[in-house]
């Protein structure tokens, strides 16, 4: 083919061009570490890298909503078991006070105690966490349980408990309706059981004492079963939150290979590509300066 | 005339001049080495015609025909077709960076990550129903998700501004240039009557060049040795010595013929650069531009029609919609109505519940909505609403739909269990304003009283807790929920369509960066491709045409030689004669 000089200073000038390009882009990569800068890198790899991104973000605040709804589940179960511990001393107070050498004083002091655990029992009921009552229902900021005059006990949330999402599809009832909990209303009324103590204990009434007794047992086991209950769904919450820790790991170590730059091939990349330019500078000065009138 | 010695004068003198044409066609060439267009020139030498004398055919000499110019017009021709593609990709390839660019996505204010924060941020009122710091949180950072919508909307509608003024430039230059071509074509047919005129032919064919950078042509040349030039739809841009213009009309190309008929060739346009700017703003940016719409318009839904099944911390005392209606007295189902979601009201019935100061309900009632022609209209429901104690319904000035409560008596009112969509479609109780992703913006209501986020929902009998977080709950699953969008399809020729595709908001969004980034690359890789074949036809025109240093060096030392010969010839017939007068002394 015929050569012509704006043949060859084109050529020098479109791959001296091409060269740079390269450098810059190689060099860019190393500089930010990042494999896709813009769009047309790798627009596959970046739609999947935004949904990966999405998917962390979600990760991140279902470890947020756990992290909560663990915290209402543990105010929870320390509250019900506190509340275990109320009625199991009122109940060792009624098997003394069912004794009958005891006499009316030690009773009637009795009854002053129960008084005083039914107020305890009251203020369990009435649980916060950040400020939220825990088993109000979804009325978290009224207090649910108020202790009347005549020793009756009255409810102020509602029916519906409070949930937390800690997935997708997955929600789970952290709080508490009280009503329900507490047997409010119901033959089982765990407040009543207390009034009753405290009333056969005031009338000196050994069989009521008894009839007492055996009512926290129900009592208990209706609190124990409570408490089993909040200790699966934190078991859940538990089990979730590892299921997402695992998640969070594997879709970072995914985003990672998607986005960034293996730093080792970029350098060498660079280097190659320096080398390259080299070379054709190197070449470019020495071709231009060939001419004919050198030799006339 | 005689084969004397005059003769051998006569041929030196011939020779002298030849060489000295060869001379200046080589200077010549020298001269315009970087003459972009330009094809070298060789004089054409022919030996004279013999003359018979004493029996025998003697030489005259030599003769300069012509100067021909070396060219491949065929060459010329595919070379400026490649051109006009590669310009149509390169300018693409330009716009494109600056689109790409609008959906950076590595930046902290990506909407992608506004999307997903938005959707945490319900999380967060879901966990504190009650809380005003995540209710204030929730309102800016939506805002703020507004305000990002708003902005890609409006550096779309720049490009295509910026589009369009790019058009006029490119007219004015087309029209600049086919005028010039104009004049040449009658001056080459003028000069060609007796030879060749080969520079006027380069610079023609560098200013066919650069038109065919701009635009679709085709060349025909006619036996005068003009032009006629045919662009995009068979419209003729020059004829002999006449030009026709093209015009900017609005964002229209058009063509003006003789006298005054016009035809519009926008969407024949294919090639250079005003096929690149046409395609890009035409089918790029409204087609990215119809789904960031059509994105927008499905996300204020649905965060609407949730919002609108909920209830705030507190009841309304009084609420204007923020959807108007075109006519009070359609069927706000049907699109004669004017709302914006008309398509989205259905049959169905909504609960209105009336609260006194206490806070208890006063009163309540059922409304029924009809959504077929001859059905509810916004006259017809506020009438219903109205009917309702203590609160009062009517239509504002610019047809929207205005309820309040009696204040005075400190009653309120709130809505619940919409299974009509005719709230959402009115705007009333929503989070959002606006219907498309330049007007959208977060509900005023919600803006002066961020306890209208309504996180819970009134319950069978008319009662709603702070803590209650059922609504906000549900406003978190639209997060995963697939809805059908509309995604557009936009072609110049075949006109815009809208289809749909089911995707989750946040998949849609990312889909179509993928899908930007994937037309960014395949512009690039088309535009790369265009060049490569470009500068392998201009190598070969170069190839053919291009004037070689080291060609011409070698011609000078040739033509001067042959010179220096010649002028030796003159000084031999001298002393041919000297010798001759020599003789007779």
């Amino acid at each position: 083919m015929r050569v012509t000089n704006t043949i060859i200073y084109d050529t020098i000038k479109l791959r001296l061009s091409k060269i740079t390009e390269e450098l810059n882009n190689a060099n860019t990569v190393v500089a930010t570490g990042k494999r896709i800068l813009k769009l047309s890198d790798d627009p596959v790899g970046l739609a999947q890298g935004l949904n990966i991104k999405s998917a962390l973000s979600n990760i991140e605040q279902m470890g947020r909503n756990i992290t909560l709804g663990k915290s209402w589940l543990a105010a929870s179960e320390s509250a019900m078991s506190q509340v275990q511990d109320v009625i199991s001393e009122a109940k060792t107070l009624s098997v003394q006070m069912a004794n009958s050498s005891i006499d009316d004083s030690e009773r009637l002091s009795a009854a002053e105690t129960v008084q005083n655990l039914l107020e305890e029992l009251v203020s369990l009921a009435n649980t916060e966490v950040n400020g939220r009552y825990i088993f109000a229902g979804s009325e978290t900021d009224t207090t649910p349980f108020n202790l009347e005059s005549d020793n009756t006990v009255t409810y102020n949330g509602d029916n519906y408990a409070f949930t937390v999402k800690i997935g997708k599809d997955a929600t789970v009832e952290v709080g508490s309706d009280g009503e329900a909990v507490f047997r409010l209303g119901q033959p089982d009324d765990v407040f009543r059981a207390f009034d009753e103590l405290k009333t056969a204990l005031e009338d000196n009434d050994i069989s009521g004492i008894q009839a007492a007794m055996s009512d926290l047992d129900i009592r208990f086991d209706h609190v124990a079963s409570k408490i089993s209950d909040i200790g699966s769904k934190m078991l859940r919450m538990e089990m979730k939150e590892n299921i997402f820790q695992d998640l969070d790991l594997t879709n970072t170590e995914r985003l990672s290979r998607i986005e960034d730059a293996d730093i080792t091939e970029a350098i060498l990349d660079l280097q190659a590509k320096e080398l390259a330019y080299q070379a054709a500078l190197s070449s470019a000065s020495k071709v231009l300066q060939m001419s004919l009138l050198d030799y006339m | 005339m005689s084969s004397g010695i005059g003769m051998v004068l006569s041929i030196a003198k011939d020779a002298l001049a030849a060489q000295q044409y060869g001379i200046n066609v080589t200077g010549h060439n020298i001269a315009n080495v970087n003459t972009p267009g330009y094809s070298r020139q060789s004089p054409v030498l022919e030996a004279k015609q013999p003359e018979l004398y004493g029996g025998v055919l003697l030489g005259r000499g030599v003769d300069t025909t012509q100067v021909l110019r070396v060219s491949d017009q065929v060459l010329e021709s595919r070379l400026m077709q490649e051109k006009s593609d590669m310009f149509s990709f390169k300018e693409m390839e330009s716009y494109m960076q600056v689109f790409e660019g609008l959906f950076n996505e590595n930046s902290e204010s990506s909407l992608s990550g506004l999307i997903g924060d938005f959707w945490n941020l319900w999380h967060d009122l879901a966990n504190n129903p009650s809380g005003t710091p995540e209710r204030i949180a929730l309102y800016e950072h939506s805002v703020l998700l507004c305000q990002q919508f708003n902005a890609l909307d409006g550096e779309l509608s720049q490009l295509n501004t910026d589009l369009t003024n790019a058009l006029g430039g490119g007219i004015e230059k087309i029209n600049e240039i086919t005028a010039e071509i104009a004049r040449l074509n009658n001056e080459i047919a003028g000069q060609e009557v007796d030879c060749i005129a080969n520079d006027l032919r380069d610079q023609r064919n560098t200013l066919a060049s650069e038109l065919a950078e701009h635009i679709d042509m085709k060349i025909f040349e006619q036996s005068n040795g003009s032009y006629t030039i045919v662009s995009a739809k068979g419209c003729v841009l020059v004829n002999q010595n006449e030009s026709y213009d093209l015009e900017l009309n609005g964002t229209a190309v058009e063509w003006h013929g003789s006298g005054s008929t016009t035809v519009d060739i926008t969407n024949y346009i294919t090639n250079g650069k005003l096929g690149g700017w046409l395609d890009m703003r035409d089918e790029v940016v409204a087609k990215y531009q119809g789904d960031l719409n059509a994105l927008a318009e499905e996300l204020i839904w649905t965060l609407n029609q949730q919002h609108s099944q909920g209830v705030g911390l507190t009841a309304f005392s009084s609420i204007t919609g923020t959807y108007d209606v075109s006519d009070t007295g359609e069927a706000l189902g049907t699109v004669d109505s004017g709302l914006d979601y008309y398509d989205k009201v259905s049959d169905g019935t909504f609960n209105v519940w009336v609260y006194d100061s206490n806070g208890d309900v006063s009163g309540s009632a059922v409304i029924t909505v009809d959504a077929d022609p001859g059905g509810t209209t916004l006259a017809s429901i506020a009438a219903d609403i109205n009917a309702v104690a203590d609160i009062n319904a009517s239509i504002t000035t610019d047809n929207k739909l205005q309820i309040d409560a009696d204040a005075v008596n400190g009653f309120t009112v709130a809505f619940s269990d919409d299974t009509s969509n005719v709230l959402a479609g009115l705007g009333i109780n929503t989070f959002f304003q606006g219907a498309t992703a330049g007007g959208m913006g977060v509900n005023d209501v919600i803006g002066s009283s961020k306890d209208h986020i309504a996180a819970a929902q009134i319950d069978a009998s008319g009662n709603f807790a702070s803590g209650d977080n059922t609504n906000a709950l549900a406003m978190t699953d639209l997060q995963f929920a697939s809805r059908s969008i509309g995604l557009w399809s936009c072609d110049r020729r075949e006109g815009n369509t809208e289809g749909t595709t089911t995707a989750t908001i946040e998949d849609y969004y990312h889909a179509m960066v993928g899908s930007i980034g994937i037309k960014a690359a395949s512009i690039s890789s088309s535009r790369a491709f265009n060049e490569v074949m470009v500068n392998e036809l201009k190598t070969m025109r170069e190839s053919i045409s291009g004037v070689s240093l080291d060609e011409e060096m070698t011609e000078l030392i040739k033509f001067q030689n042959a010179f220096a010969a010649a002028a030796k010839l003159i000084s031999v017939a001298d002393e041919m004669f000297d010798t001759l007068i020599s003789v007779k002394q």
